[in-house]
């Protein structure tokens, strides 16, 4: 029966073109202006980034993490005084200032999440205020920085060579790709937002066509009405961060990470974002109800949870405060596949808990499932 | 011993069959409100019940709790046996909805198929089910038409054929006529009629509760008042037929104390400009009125015979009209 409720749904849902519009024009219109926003190849810029309070092993590592493109030079610092004097030298375009004693698990994580963040407490970036490109670079090589270190993949504390380094980069990055692969994910998890908790107003608008009054009334659990519903939801949300991810991949270029991670990465955020879509709906009276709430909600969870403005521009506070929703879990998820590159098991933690939040959420959803499905 | 209980029952007709729905002292409440109280009643198989009442008074809360779509507050409900809102209860009854309450962007065949599907029908079967339905309800040249594009009188036949595709043993309708051409309602009353199994019908037409069921209840601010035939209802509650006679008002007098010297006139008296008489049996004592008339020289520019019905026998038990 939850099958047969299923196709129906989604049968209306292609009859009335919303599902084409949701699952595939959309979809297709935001890759698009993804791809061409940060997928384009521009002239190589030659910048020079310094760093300090960093090995070089370290350093190394987070240039590798970061992609830079070609151009970008890398150079290691004694100290951030002499960073700092570089760069207003203008010997340097800008640079960053590590420090070692200042690097929590905090701060560290948002950088995964968030490689434009630009106040963390764990080092400085040094700008003289005229290269932009410059700000930008140092910003990255942070964030690569703080992502190898929380990856645990060099030590912070690793012996420091005293000589001054140069790291060429010009085969390890591709370009403005390294955004896209960061905001493809980031989007697609709005859009699974807004098409699982707009989608569940499908029960509120039968019972306001009537239709739920002849579905209640045939023999069937409250339970399977509304599973079917969301089975609709979560095969049309899937298809939904499905198109993103291929025609970002496949037209743009960019790269998500490991697909088996990505492929359970979009299964746990898209059940997620059910859960949530199901019990905002059981809140709401009508329609119009459900509209308002899961726009107010949406709009709060995609702000706290990194989706718009970038978590790192926020109060501490609030960048933990990240982790409790289940879009900043689904970024962290997928940051660790897009940015450290890292390999399907790293995902299981976030992967799992997505799939708590929506059984919490489905499951307080679902202790109001009678009034839900009551004509 | 059971007996066969026909339609229309302003007969009389006594129906002995077992009960397929039987409901016992139903009651809902809404917040302060107390929508139905005390409801109870009984339905036979195969016989037609007529729920009559005006909006508001509680059909459409009582059919709710009957199939299983509002928890109800107290009183028991069995149908076919099983507990009313149990699987097996909902099994057995086909609800017809008083609103439209089908897909207007799928076809009628396609909106069949699903809500057959959701009562278990599967493949040749459901596709058998759903050309015979579409044939009882006159449809079935138009099955492949989007249900949008049908008219109003269509549509409520569609949702009609929509609860009996699964043959159920109890039939719900609610006010299924209410916004319906002359032409569709009596397709759709002419196709409940021919049904033969049981039937609970409301509506706030008086017209169709006395032809088209065996039995009526009358519920009004949440009770049922009284229950019956028509015919019962009628004589118990109705009153006593009323002959109008109209003629120049100069003669009014005159043909009134002529009137009121006959036998079987309860009760002579003006009303409007013509002239009431109060009698056990209308027809029978008109041509005696028409005949005094006569004899006293006094030309009868009007005549009118009307039996009371159920409209009456609402406003005998609540003192108001049967109103929409």
């Amino acid at each position: 029966m939850i099958r047969v409720i299923a196709l129906n749904e989604l049968r209306r849902r292609l009859r009335d073109r919303s599902v084409l519009i949701g699952c595939l024009a959309a979809p297709l219109l935001m890759a698009a202006v993804l791809g061409f926003s940060f997928a384009g190849g521009g002239a190589p810029v030659a910048v020079r980034v310094g760093v300090s309070g960093a090995s070089q092993q370290l350093v190394a590592a987070a240039v590798q993490a970061s992609q830079l493109p070609p151009g970008v030079s890398v150079v290691r610092m004694t100290s951030e005084q002499a960073v700092k004097t570089a760069v207003a030298d203008g010997q340097l375009d800008s640079g960053v200032a590590v420090f070692p004693g200042r690097l929590q698990l905090s701060s560290l994580l948002i950088p995964i999440v968030d490689p434009g963040a630009t106040h963390t407490p764990g080092y400085d970036v040094v700008t003289k205020g005229t290269s932009q490109v410059g700000h930008e670079y140092a910003e990255s090589v942070a964030a690569g920085i703080s992502s190898v270190l929380y990856a645990g993949k060099v030590a912070h504390g690793a012996t420091i060579d005293s000589a001054t380094v140069t790291i060429k980069t010009q085969n390890v990055g591709h370009g403005g790709k390294v955004n896209l692969n960061f905001f493809a994910p980031n989007i697609a998890v709005v859009f699974l937002f807004i098409g699982s908790g707009l989608g569940m107003r499908s029960l509120l608008m039968e019972r306001a066509a009537g239709t739920l009054a002849r579905i209640t009334a045939a023999p069937l659990r409250p339970t399977q009405i509304v599973l079917g519903k969301l089975l609709a939801i979560f095969v049309t949300g899937l298809a939904t961060i499905f198109v993103i991810w291929a025609v970002t991949t496949f037209v743009f270029g960019a790269d998500w990470g490991n697909p088996l991670g990505v492929l359970l990465m979009c299964v746990g955020a898209t059940v997620a974002m059910c859960g949530i879509g199901v019990f905002l709906t059981s809140l709401a009276k009508t329609e119009q109800q459900a509209f308002g709430i899961t726009l107010l909600v949406g709009l709060f969870l995609t702000l706290l949870g990194g989706n718009l403005l970038p978590s790192g521009s926020l109060p501490d506070v609030f960048q933990v405060l990240a982790l409790g929703t289940p879009n900043g879990w689904a970024l962290v998820g997928f940051g660790r596949l897009d940015q450290l590159r890292e390999p399907a098991t790293s995902i299981i933690g976030p992967f799992f808990v997505l799939l708590a939040i929506a059984l919490v959420t489905g499951g307080l959803a679902m202790t109001r499932v009678r009034r839900m499905v009551e004509p | 011993m059971r007996q066969a209980v026909g339609r229309g029952g302003a007969s009389g007709t006594v129906c002995v069959s077992p009960a397929m729905l039987r409901c016992q002292g139903l009651r809902k409440r809404y917040g302060d409100r107390t929508a139905v109280d005390g409801v109870s009643f009984s339905i036979a198989e195969r016989e037609c019940y007529g729920l009559l009442g005006p909006n508001g008074a509680g059909k459409t809360t009582t059919i709710s709790m009957l199939c299983g779509l509002t928890e109800r507050d107290g009183g028991e409900i069995t149908v076919d046996g099983f507990e009313g809102g149990s699987l097996e209860a909902k099994s057995a009854i086909g609800y017809v909805p008083q609103d439209l309450a089908l897909y207007p962007d799928l076809s009628a065949v396609e909106n069949l198929a699903f809500f057959g599907q959701l009562y278990g029908l599967t493949g040749k079967e459901l596709h058998a089910r759903i050309s015979e339905t579409l044939e009882l309800v006159g449809l079935a040249d138009r099955g492949k038409d989007r249900i949008g594009t049908y008219s109003g009188g269509m549509k409520r036949r569609a949702n009609m054929a929509a609860g009996l595709l699964h043959r159920p043993k109890l039939l719900v309708l609610d006010e299924p006529t209410v916004g319906v051409d002359p032409q569709s309602r009596n397709a759709i009353l002419e196709t409940v009629g021919r049904l033969g199994i049981a039937v609970l019908y409301t509506t706030h037409y008086m017209e169709e509760a006395a032809k088209l069921c065996d039995r009526i209840g009358i519920i009004d601010d949440g009770h049922l008042i009284a229950e019956g035939t028509a015919g019962t209802l009628i004589g118990a509650h109705g009153g006593r037929d009323k002959v109008h006679l109209a003629c120049d008002p100069a003669e009014l007098d005159a043909l009134a104390s002529a009137c009121r010297e006959l036998d079987n006139i309860h009760d002579v008296r003006e009303v409007d400009g013509n002239l009431e008489l109060t009698t056990d049996h209308g027809p029978a004592v008109l041509p005696t009125v028409v005949g005094v008339a006569a004899r006293h020289g006094i030309d009868l520019t009007g005549v009118e015979v009307r039996t009371p019905n159920l409209e009456d026998v609402f406003l005998s038990l609540t003192g108001k009209e049967l109103r929409d």
